[in-house]
């Protein structure tokens, strides 16, 4: 028994036949384990975790998704425009972040072709990655302040949080791409950044679609809690009606959300297929 | 001999496409000047955005320096805690829907079910599961843990049926014929080849799982959240960029050590 536990820490050692000691691989495997499972206990401590709470007030849970099915129909009239407006602001959003995404994306690729040295690359990306540090609903409830609550903000506040990310994926791609083209077009006299159109873009197109598709995927779920801050879209009403414990109303808006993001979310995938 | 000129009318005609392009863009900005509003810069609003930039250079030190419970140093540890619970707990939830949904592994049927019920899970807003845990459990962390646990299972879910659709089936066949057991064949076939993956997806979901947590705090699930939203409903600019600041050193820190960590295990080391 002892032997099996010590062989589980320590690597196992085998004498052969003809003599020859064989030492297993070191195993991190139970390590980690072990700490893993002191961080939980100490998290659950303080997260103030209470399984019997749980399972004795669960059904709250229930009662409440059943008090929104059915859902309230009439209330349809009330929440499309608020819907469309997430829609619209998550699409403007994206497109705004997507356009002025791509010419910084190239000047922040480290592809040796481009000849960027090495500490202006660092300083650009490291702002960028800063700005991707901070949740999208903190710059919504900032922006929100400064423009006045309203679909706008929420719009300003995609598009600030979605141009960092699509230069990260952007910059990651173009460091792959092959830049035999650009340096023949440069060759034939062709400047800088006819030779980019011409020579690069056509080889990131599809990345650069599938990408800002994906990002409008994400964005279209990120819009409807921007609400919470009052930064518009359909979040302000799912606050207001949940608050009114309304949850046929919020019942309606739930679904028509959920079925908005598959519709959308397997047509981007559709068309990313188709891209790339 | 090819001369440019035959070269250059060689060349497909695309002008249509970027007709179509231009005026699908004018249409959806003309739709979206219809929805979104456009009031005008706030009155305030140049004001207040140099005070947001004042006070994340200048930030409180008083709140930084306290270790109470309603210190920085508690709230980001509280905001943590939630994040790594939500993320194993997720980690947990996620690992049989993605096995049931995997399309090598169960009929079309089964798959079908699975990945309808985890786009499901994923398309409701976080607040909304936060709402209704509150309900469950009463306003604090344990309801932000709840939420972080359902709203990861989408996407940790997702990854994991990719990597269990990549599984080398001949290991496992090659451990059958050498006569393993079924519970050999997962321990030395299929678990070596998953842990990794699966384990580098579980990290990178820890790190947005600690951006997200830090905003549940809004519907009153534990975390920063609350305290950063009333300080900046509050106009205590000090307050919020010291708020600001020890988030984006915290998700700065857990983003490099998951760098580290991820690259280590996807070179195999």
């Amino acid at each position: 028994m002892i032997k099996i536990i010590k062989n589980i820490f320590l690597p196992d050692t085998f004498t052969l036949s003809n003599g020859k000691v064989v030492k297993e691989k070191f195993n991190w495997g139970p390590y980690i384990t072990i700490i893993v499972i002191i961080l939980v206990a100490i998290c659950s401590v303080i997260t103030k975790i209470d399984i019997p709470l749980f399972i004795k007030r669960s059904y709250h849970f229930t009662t409440m998704i059943q008090a929104m099915i059915p859902p309230n129909w009439s209330f349809m009239s009330t929440m499309a425009k608020p819907m469309i407006a997430t829609i619209m602001m998550s699409l403007i959003g994206t497109i705004v972040a997507a356009v002025l995404a791509l010419p910084i994306s190239f000047y922040c690729s480290s592809n040796p072709a481009f000849k960027l040295n090495k500490q202006y690359l660092t300083v650009h990306r490291t702002w960028l990655g800063l700005i991707r540090t901070l949740p999208v609903l903190i710059y919504a409830k900032l922006i929100a302040l400064i423009f006045g609550s309203g679909t706008l903000s929420g719009t300003i506040a995609i598009a600030i949080f979605t141009f960092p990310i699509c230069i990260k994926m952007m910059y990651e791609h173009i460091e792959t791409v092959d830049m035999g083209p650009y340096e023949a077009m440069l060759s034939t006299g062709a400047g800088r950044i006819k030779s980019l159109r011409c020579s690069v873009f056509p080889q990131v197109k599809g990345y650069y679609y599938s990408t800002v598709l994906y990002n409008f995927e994400m964005n279209v779920r990120s819009a409807a809690i921007l609400g919470y801050v009052g930064a518009g879209g359909i979040g302000v009403l799912i606050n207001t009606q949940l608050t009114w414990r309304a949850y046929g109303n919020t019942g309606l808006m739930l679904f028509v959300l959920v079925i908005t993001v598959i519709i959308i979310e397997s047509t981007s995938r559709y068309l990313r297929k188709k891209l790339v | 001999m090819i001369t440019v000129e035959e070269q250059l009318k060689k060349e497909p005609v695309v002008w249509y496409r970027v007709v179509i392009a231009i005026i699908s863009l004018i249409v959806i900005f003309y739709v979206g000047t219809l929805t979104i509003e456009f009031k005008g810069v706030n009155q305030k609003g140049l004001e207040i955005a140099i005070n947001i930039m004042k006070g994340i250079f200048h930030p409180s030190i008083e709140l930084i320096t306290d270790l109470s419970k309603n210190g920085l140093l508690y709230m980001l540890l509280e905001t943590i805690a939630i994040a790594f619970l939500g993320t194993i707990i997720g980690m947990v939830l996620a690992l049989p829907l993605a096995f049931l949904s995997s399309r090598s592994i169960t009929p079309k049927a089964v798959n079908r079910t699975g990945l309808l019920a985890i786009s499901a899970i994923r398309a409701f807003p976080s607040f909304v599961y936060g709402i209704m845990f509150i309900k469950v459990t009463g306003p604090g962390p344990f309801a932000g843990v709840l939420t972080m646990s359902v709203t990861s299972i989408g996407m940790l879910a997702k990854l994991m049926i990719e990597s269990i659709e990549d599984l080398d089936h001949g290991v496992v066949e090659a451990l059958d014929a050498a006569g393993c057991s079924t519970i050999q064949k997962i321990r030395y076939g299929i678990i070596p080849q998953l842990s990794s993956n699966i384990i580098s997806i579980v990290i990178y979901r820890f790190d947005v799982n600690i951006k997200q947590a830090s905003i549940l705090g809004i519907v009153g699930a534990g975390g920063i959240g609350a305290s950063l939203i009333f300080a900046i409903s509050g106009m205590r600019w000090r307050e919020v960029g010291a708020m600001l600041l020890g988030l984006i050193i915290v998700v700065l820190i857990f983003e490099y050590i998951s760098s580290i960590i991820r690259s280590k295990l996807a070179t195999g080391e």
